[in-house]
């Protein structure tokens, strides 16, 4: 029988295993960052061990940098500590890092695939769950936590039980693909199958409305993978995956004849066997605005506020918690989504802040003003994405509209940087999450795409961005 | 395995609330500790106990990687989670470093037991007894590596 593409990058890292059992897998790539690291690298010196393999480890610092003028000193003390503890660590341990000042510096999710880091067919870990992006690339990547850290730090290898293929099929065209992103087709994934819905599986996205996408919008949807409790979630890669990773900073020097092995070897076989499928038909999608407090509550745009009774559809724990989301969040049964007013607008995060997301967003608040009611920030994703956008004159779009223009980081994202939410106000995100509290004790998170949270901004509260210009 | 039960009656119970993304900084375990499940339950810490569970329904623990989710439960007292599943790098932070065992239930011991209620976790046999109401239900067994890893009391002396 054939395998699909994760068995197969499965397969070729496994160092000890049998068919059934756990495995050692091998690490091609190890992602490291301030806030998951630090006892890591205390354990490796308490046991006197090294890094095994410092050349395949990268470091940067982007969960609680702040994101103003790098020129002035970082207030907060603690965050000051983690940052120099993080310098130290990669000094002491012999590893590249991107620090506060380096123009590779960024979300890791972001510089991974923008300096050639991430390759097709490899395994990538980092101690930080949005690790699935990377999978856009024909990768098997995926988040850990600190003690796993520590294990390949040590040892290069994870101890792992194989998870299982879930094909998700995404058929058909968008009418309008400049309204209806890459962010709506994976909300619309999650609010199908929900947030437990790829536990213990790896995910493979495939389909016309997948090889559509460009690799920054893939990237955006295997981002949400984990949001949807998968491991992690790839897709296989192709022309697109090769002319975007060619000629990059640490692209391979033999890439050319690892382009021709990948185009033989990664790809699932045709009588391959899946153990989930879930097919999304996306010629009427809509636009999705997140309501609740997980990302699988979420709707249409043109919809109201689901009642917990419909929402839950007879399930009880479901009723309670959105019972429990719609207080949180403020909301009642009936609203019109179109009628929900916004406080903030948080443009950033390892899901939606690329150049191609704030070149979309751009195309919205070119030549307008966002509502004086609105206080509104855009996050580039890394520093090179921030001088690409400064370089095309998007910043002065932005700041023209009165976006706050900011420093590469995770930031509002997940509130551990000052960029956060006052209790009680509503915000219009790009990022991956809208739990209780996540963006600042009290905040009340939407998730949407760029263009809807650019739309938002302008208008003071959500749009069908079906219905407005792109410039 | 003795305690009693705090219970949360729902779903997806996140990471961000067990341990909000501003302790995220704090390396110092007790202080951790005090801020367990503050997003959701800002009296947690007052009313937790040495040796408490945490009951609790689907995807327990989902969202962040952190580790200090499972370290601020542990070191608020907390010795198990049952849970009707769980997220897996939550399931797995919190075998590898020997913080808690994370137990799957089935919905007869979800239902049946009760905030309060002491039970007794007895792994050997996969089961737990609900020695308030007199009552036993199954526990899911741990697979063969998380058995061996919670044996050997973490993953750093787990060998195969």
């Amino acid at each position: 029988m054939g395998k699909t593409l994760f068995e197969k990058i499965w397969d070729a890292h496994v160092v000890v295993g049998k068919q059934s059992g756990p495995s050692l897998i091998y690490i091609d790539r190890h992602l490291v960052h301030e806030v998951t690291s630090p006892q890591a690298f205390d354990g490796l010196r308490m046991n006197n061990r090294k890094v095994r393999r410092p050349d395949l480890t990268i470091a940067t610092m982007d969960h609680n940098v702040p994101t103003t003028d790098r020129g002035l000193p970082i207030l907060d003390q603690t965050s000051s500590v983690q940052i120099q503890t993080l310098e130290k660590n990669c000094q002491d341990f012999g590893i590249k890092l991107f620090d506060i000042n380096s123009p590779n510096q960024g979300i890791v999710h972001v510089i991974g695939p923008q300096l050639g880091i991430t390759l097709p067919g490899s395994t990538i870990v980092c101690g930080d769950s949005h690790t699935s992006t990377h999978g856009a690339f024909g990768a098997l990547a995926f988040g850990i936590g600190t003690s796993e850290v520590e294990h390949v730090l040590a040892s290069q290898t994870l101890w792992l039980e194989k998870p299982k293929p879930f094909e998700i099929r995404v058929e058909g065209k968008r009418k309008n693909p400049h309204a209806v992103t890459a962010k709506d087709i994976v909300l619309s994934i999650i609010k199908n199958i929900g947030t437990g819905g790829g536990t213990g599986t790896v995910i493979e996205y495939r389909g016309e409305g997948i090889e559509d996408l460009s690799m920054e919008q893939r990237m955006t949807i295997c981002n949400m993978s984990i949001e949807a409790g998968a491991r992690a979630g790839l897709i296989a890669p192709d022309e697109k995956t090769y002319e975007y990773l060619r000629g990059r900073q640490y692209t391979p020097k033999n890439y050319e004849s690892l382009v021709d092995y990948w185009k033989e070897n990664l790809k699932t076989d045709d009588d391959a066997k899946f153990e989930k499928q879930f097919t999304l038909h996306i010629d009427d999608i809509a636009p999705q605005v997140s309501w609740g407090t997980n990302p699988g509550m979420t709707c249409d745009v043109t919809e109201t506020i689901p009642s917990p009774d419909d929402f839950s559809k007879g399930d009880s724990n479901q009723k309670k918690g959105a019972e429990k989301a719609l207080d949180y969040m403020d909301l009642k049964p009936g609203t019109p989504i179109e009628e929900i007013k916004i406080d903030r607008v948080f443009i950033g995060s390892c899901t939606n802040a690329r150049l191609e997301d704030l070149i979309e967003a751009s195309k919205i608040v070119k030549r307008q003003k966002i509502s004086s009611d609105v206080r509104a920030m855009v996050v580039p994703g890394s520093q090179m994405v921030k001088k690409q956008a400064e370089e095309m004159g998007l910043d002065k779009i932005f700041t023209d509209a009165n976006f706050e223009w900011r420093e590469a980081g995770c930031s509002m994202c997940l509130g551990m940087n000052p960029d956060i939410l006052s209790p009680g106000e509503r915000c219009a995100s790009t990022s991956n999450r809208n739990f209780e509290g996540r963006q600042g004790t009290g905040g009340r998170t939407h998730l949407v795409s760029p263009v809807m949270a650019a739309a938002a901004a302008i208008n003071g509260h959500f749009v069908d961005v079906r219905k407005v210009d792109f410039n | 395995m003795k305690g009693n039960v705090v219970k949360y009656e729902r779903d997806n119970i996140d990471t961000d609330v067990i341990i909000p993304g501003q302790y995220l900084k704090v390396h110092d375990y007790a202080e951790l500790a005090t801020h367990a499940m503050e997003g959701l339950d800002p009296d947690f810490h007052s009313k937790v106990k040495e040796s408490d569970f945490i009951l609790s329904g689907k995807n327990f623990g989902c969202g962040s990687s952190r580790e200090h989710a499972p370290i601020a439960l542990s070191h608020s007292g907390v010795k198990a989670v049952l849970a009707l599943s769980f997220a897996r790098i939550f399931y797995r932070n919190s075998v590898d470093g020997a913080f808690l065992l994370p137990i799957e239930i089935e919905e007869d011991a979800y239902k049946g037991i009760a905030e309060g209620d002491e039970i007794d976790i007895d792994v050997s046999k996969n089961e737990i007894t609900n020695l308030t109401k007199n009552q036993t239900y199954k526990m899911k067994p741990f697979s063969d590596i998380i058995g061996k890893i919670i044996d050997a009391g973490g993953l750093f002396n787990y060998k195969p």
